[in-house]
């Protein structure tokens, strides 16, 4: 039983991952969360916009995230999104097994 | 995560909007970033919408993550919950089985309660109805003389406080009075149960329960009727027609259905009337024990009972009438009855003719009409609350045993918890998995006991109506009581499955993990629990123990008149127009056509059978003397020729009333040897002479006879009887006994054949053995012995098997102790010593718990008892010695085992 059925189901769990990651910097809202991925991608990833609210449900379902209400640059009332303890651990975890995936898959990709 | 999704759920429309806006402004902030880039505003809001995608769709998911999952997971614990109850097989019947009978016990009895004390009248907002009763001081003045301005009653009372007077019954003045124009009822009325009339219909004749209504009645209850109509104020005046209404019921049976009774004519003693209407099928009245066949217009009893009932409404000092009235809206019963107090105050004021009389009048009570009439409340509350809470002990052992096997079982499961944890699952997640076991559990067992229940009811239904002719008790298993239900096999799950949950899934899992065989430190919840399975059924023992005691008591009463082979039953030809002096030779004449049924040894007469004589009405009540000297506490009984005879009652002088005890001839008087010891010392009664004072006739003593148990078996005892010849005391109604050659209701037909040739207007009613009647006054008893044996037996079956399975259980741990001894020289005897000594260590415990709390507990039967108190040493011991022995019967088998253990095998597998 345990987390199993809690992992996030999105392709190899990218999206979750990179939304801990973004926001594992600072607190940002739905609208920040996509910009910060998409800059500092330099526009290579594209979220899919509307996925994002569905993930941030999920994420904050697992206790992962925590959304409280703050104020954005343009002084309008938002959810904040700021990550937990729960949620660094899961960034930790889950940044080990993309490495793990990428290293394999460089792997496969190097070998003649 | 639980807590998370709760809260969600509390603040889910809340939540949801939250989320529109967050959206909202996620496309807001897009839109303005590409209209920064040189869009126009129309197509920047377009573009961003469409970069979003389906806006109310992600809404949809979004939402759906905190929903769906719930389930889903849900539905894992279930089928995970589901795998290991099969894997289990032995350990969930078991447990499904205990709970099963503990539930459905506690079911059943609910749904006895629910049906008497809980359920409303089955009429319009029950709420708004009140009746009308009075209390008053006792009536005795200082010399035991009754000094009340009740002269006279045709109703009940039952017992107040400290003799008090507490009753429903009203002159009917009273109810005029308090029906004028009031503020505070719409309407008020009246009505009383005349018992058993003879109704007539198409020439065949059955015995009626009757109710007299007031013309307000059905409109007052706010019942309509299955076809016709109902009685109203008109029908209810001296001289209107004859009308009634019947029960759904007696239309079916009578006249095949309600629509097909209407205008038909019937006659009821023999006077005619015209059926108007039908009730509704769920009314049975206002007394859910009377139950009406027949609903009479009030006044119309003087056409049935003749000038005695003119009189009733006459007199002011003479209690019958019994009242309900309907509050008008917005109006409290505090109100209603600081209203009408005053005005019953001052009209029985004048009723009182003396000082005496005018100290303690009576005062109007109002009490909540909803329920009805308390008279099957007040016979059952309180046996029911008895057997409510021995079935809740017995809940309660089920669950401490469950819990306990689950306990061993979490033991057992350890490994796997720490496997789970060290994994990452939360512990609340495993401990609600877990709890989704146990009420899965507890839910199969409820709806197994739901089954168990409607056996149950059907059973307690029957033992509980034993005899009763027109038992009137109907409990089912409606909503509301399988709704309990339910509550309570949830309750019963996360009661037994959250100690064992959390103890197995305590942080500490590492010891776990590395020893398979989890021989951790000795635990003390089994032991705690096994305890309180044993101290509850020691309660349950004494129970019934004392039940059984007095049970054994009533049986060992002195009767001194036969209890076998005698057929009893009931007539009452004045009901079907028989007058005298007629009537006396019409009864003479069917005793000797049932003498000469073959098998019928002899038959007899009487005005009612001895064991209902106590309470039965036609005997005279007045003074007798013998000389100048009053007798004291001797009962009258009418009784035919060979009344001694058919019922084996010995002859000790004189002879027997016999057919030659004519109406014309000197009365004659049988007495009893109590009797004649008393007033007539050593000499010969025989010849002397009793005088009846108040009929101012002499009777000549022509016979003694032994002793006999007048009245029922507990309060009856008086031995002092005086026999009268039925021939000149003259009964209306009769009860005739036949001596008979094997199962006497086997004559039963015959004895139809000769009242039918008789006459057939007159129906046979009260058809019992003697066995069966003597029986039936103590079907409370009997009862109680029943059920509580039962239980007993229930409950000491679990807490053994709790025993046994915890004893194993430490055994198993401690095979490498027990080797260990063994090796060092240790004897068969002395291990098994070990074990059997921890079994009685913990029964003695339990014992020491539970003597106290039976001792000042079982105070609260003493009323349930006959000659026997409620700590009665004898059955203290028993129960002790009994349940010591079925202990050490549980703790021997895995002492045995433990003798069994082959030291070097145990030490290898240390």
């Amino acid at each position: 039983m345990g987390r199993k059925a809690q992992k996030n189901d999105s392709l190899p769990g990218s999206l979750d991952m990179l939304i801990l990651r973004t926001l594992s910097r600072r607190g940002l809202h739905g609208y920040g969360i996509v910009q910060f991925i998409q800059q500092s991608s330099d526009n290579e990833l594209l979220v899919e916009e509307g996925s994002l609210y569905p993930a941030l449900q999920r994420l904050e379902l697992n206790g992962w995230i925590e959304g409280v209400w703050g104020v954005t640059s343009n002084n309008r009332r938002a959810r904040i999104y700021k990550i937990t303890a729960a949620g660094r651990k899961q960034l930790a975890v889950e940044t080990r097994k993309y490495a793990k995936l990428t290293l394999a898959i460089a792997r496969v990709m190097g070998a003649e | 995560m639980l807590i998370r999704r709760l809260r969600y759920w509390t603040e889910k429309a809340r939540r949801s909007e939250v989320l529109s806006e967050e959206m909202e402004l996620h496309l807001a902030e897009k839109a303005a970033e590409l209209q920064a880039d040189g869009m126009t505003p129309e197509r920047a809001r377009a573009e961003a919408r469409r970069r979003f995608g389906n806006v109310s769709l992600k809404h949809e998911e979004s939402r759906e993550i905190w929903m769906t999952r719930f389930w889903s997971e849900l539905a894992q614990d279930v089928r995970y919950g589901f795998r290991t109850m099969i894997a289990n097989k032995a350990f969930s019947t078991l447990a499904v089985l205990l709970l099963a009978l503990g539930i459905g016990a506690n079911t059943a009895i609910y749904s006895f309660m629910e049906a008497i004390l809980l359920r409303s009248l089955p009429v319009a907002d029950p709420e708004s109805l009140v009746v009308l009763n009075w209390h008053s001081p006792p009536p005795f003045n200082a010399s035991k003389q009754w000094v009340h301005v009740v002269h006279g009653i045709q109703g009940i009372f039952w017992p107040g406080g400290k003799g008090a007077l507490v009753t429903g019954i009203f002159p009917y003045g009273a109810f005029e009075t308090l029906g004028e124009e009031n503020p505070v009822f719409s309407t008020l009325f009246g009505y009383f149960n005349g018992q058993n009339h003879n109704l007539a219909i198409r020439g065949q004749a059955m015995s009626a329960n009757t109710e007299y209504v007031t013309g307000e009645y059905f409109r007052g209850l706010g019942v309509s009727p299955a076809a016709g109509r109902l009685i109203g104020s008109e029908d209810d005046r001296p001289g209107a027609a004859a009308v009634a209404v019947i029960s759904f019921a007696t239309s079916q049976n009578r006249f095949g259905g309600p629509p097909n009774a209407i205008g038909q004519s019937i006659l009821v003693d023999n006077v005619p009337f015209t059926v108007i209407g039908v009730a509704p099928p769920e009314f049975f009245g206002v007394d859910p024990a009377a139950s009406p066949d027949l609903y009479l217009p009030l006044h119309t009893n003087v056409l049935v009972d003749g000038a005695r009932a003119a009189r009733m409404y006459r007199d002011g000092n003479f209690y019958w009438i019994e009242m309900m009235g309907r509050l008008r809206p917005g109006v409290s019963m505090a109100q209603a009855q600081a209203a009408l107090a005053p005005r019953f105050h001052q009209w029985v004021a004048t009723t009182a003719s003396t000082d005496g009389e005018r100290a303690k009048l009576p005062a109007l009570i109002l009490n909540p009409g909803a329920e009805g009439l308390g008279s099957l409340r007040r016979q059952y509350s309180k046996p029911l609350y008895v057997l409510l809470a021995m079935v809740g002990l017995i809940l309660a052992v089920a669950c401490a045993n469950i819990a306990n096997l689950l306990l061993a079982r979490a033991a057992a499961r350890r490994s796997e918890m720490a496997v789970r944890l060290s994994l990452g699952a939360g512990r609340f997640r495993v401990v609600r998995q877990l709890l989704t076991e146990s009420v899965m559990l507890a839910s199969l067992g409820g709806a197994l006991g739901i089954l168990f229940a409607m056996w149950g009811v059907r059973t307690l239904t029957l033992l509980l109506s034993r005899g009763q002719e027109n038992f009137t008790l109907h409990a089912e298993l409606n909503w509301n009581v399988l709704g309990v239900t339910a509550a309570l096999s949830v309750v019963c799950g996360l009661l037994f499955g959250l100690a064992p949950a959390i103890q197995s899934t305590r942080p500490d899992v590492m010891p776990a993990l590395k020893n398979g065989r989890g021989s951790g430190p000795r635990r003390r919840a089994p032991h705690v629990l096994v305890v309180a399975q044993i101290a509850i059924s020691f309660l349950l023992l004494v129970a019934a123990g004392l039940f059984v005691r007095t049970l054994d008591k009533l049986h060992s009463v002195q009767l001194g008149y036969a209890r076998e082979n005698i057929l009893l039953f009931s007539l009452n030809a004045r009901q079907a127009g028989h007058r005298q002096p007629e009537m006396t030779t019409f009864y003479a004449d069917l005793r000797k056509r049932f003498e000469s049924i073959p098998g019928v040894s002899s038959a007899t007469l009487s005005q009612s059978s001895i064991i209902s004589a106590g309470h039965a009405g036609g005997a005279y009540r007045g003074a007798m003397k013998i000389g100048a000297v009053t007798i004291q506490g001797a009962s009258v009984m009418v009784a035919g020729p060979r009344f001694l005879t058919t019922m084996q009652i010995p002859i000790l002088a004189g002879r027997e009333i016999d057919d030659r005890d004519q109406t014309g001839s000197t009365p004659v008087a049988v007495i009893s040897e109590r009797l004649a010891r008393t007033y007539f010392g050593n000499e010969n009664p025989v010849g002397r002479r009793i005088t009846f004072v108040d009929d101012n006739r002499d009777l000549e003593i022509v016979g003694v006879s032994a002793n006999l148990r007048y009245g029922s078996l507990k309060d009856g005892g008086s031995s002092m009887t005086v026999f009268t010849a039925a021939s000149q005391f003259p009964p209306d109604r009769v009860t005739y006994a036949l001596r008979t050659a094997g199962d006497p209701l086997s004559y039963v037909r015959s004895v139809h054949e000769v009242v039918r040739e008789a006459d057939s207007r007159i129906p046979v009613t009260n058809v019992i053995t003697q066995a069966a009647e003597i029986d039936r006054t103590i079907s409370r008893e009997l009862t109680f012995a029943k059920l509580c044996t039962g239980f007993a037996v229930l409950a000491l079956l679990i807490a053994c098997v709790g025993l046994y399975g915890t004893m194993s259980y430490n055994v198993t741990r401690q095979i490498g102790e027990i080797g260990v001894r063994m090796a060092l020289g240790a004897q068969r005897g002395a291990v098994i010593w070990m074990v059997l000594r921890r079994v009685l260590i913990l029964a003695a415990v339990g014992l020491a718990i539970s003597l106290p709390v039976a001792l000042s507990a079982s105070r609260l039967v003493k009323s349930f008892l006959f000659e026997t108190q409620p700590n009665d040493p004898r059955t203290l011991a028993l129960a002790g010695v009994v349940l010591l022995s079925a202990a050490v019967l549980a703790g021997y088998a895995p002492a045995r085992r433990a003798s069994r253990i082959d030291p070097v095998a145990a030490l290898r597998q240390e």
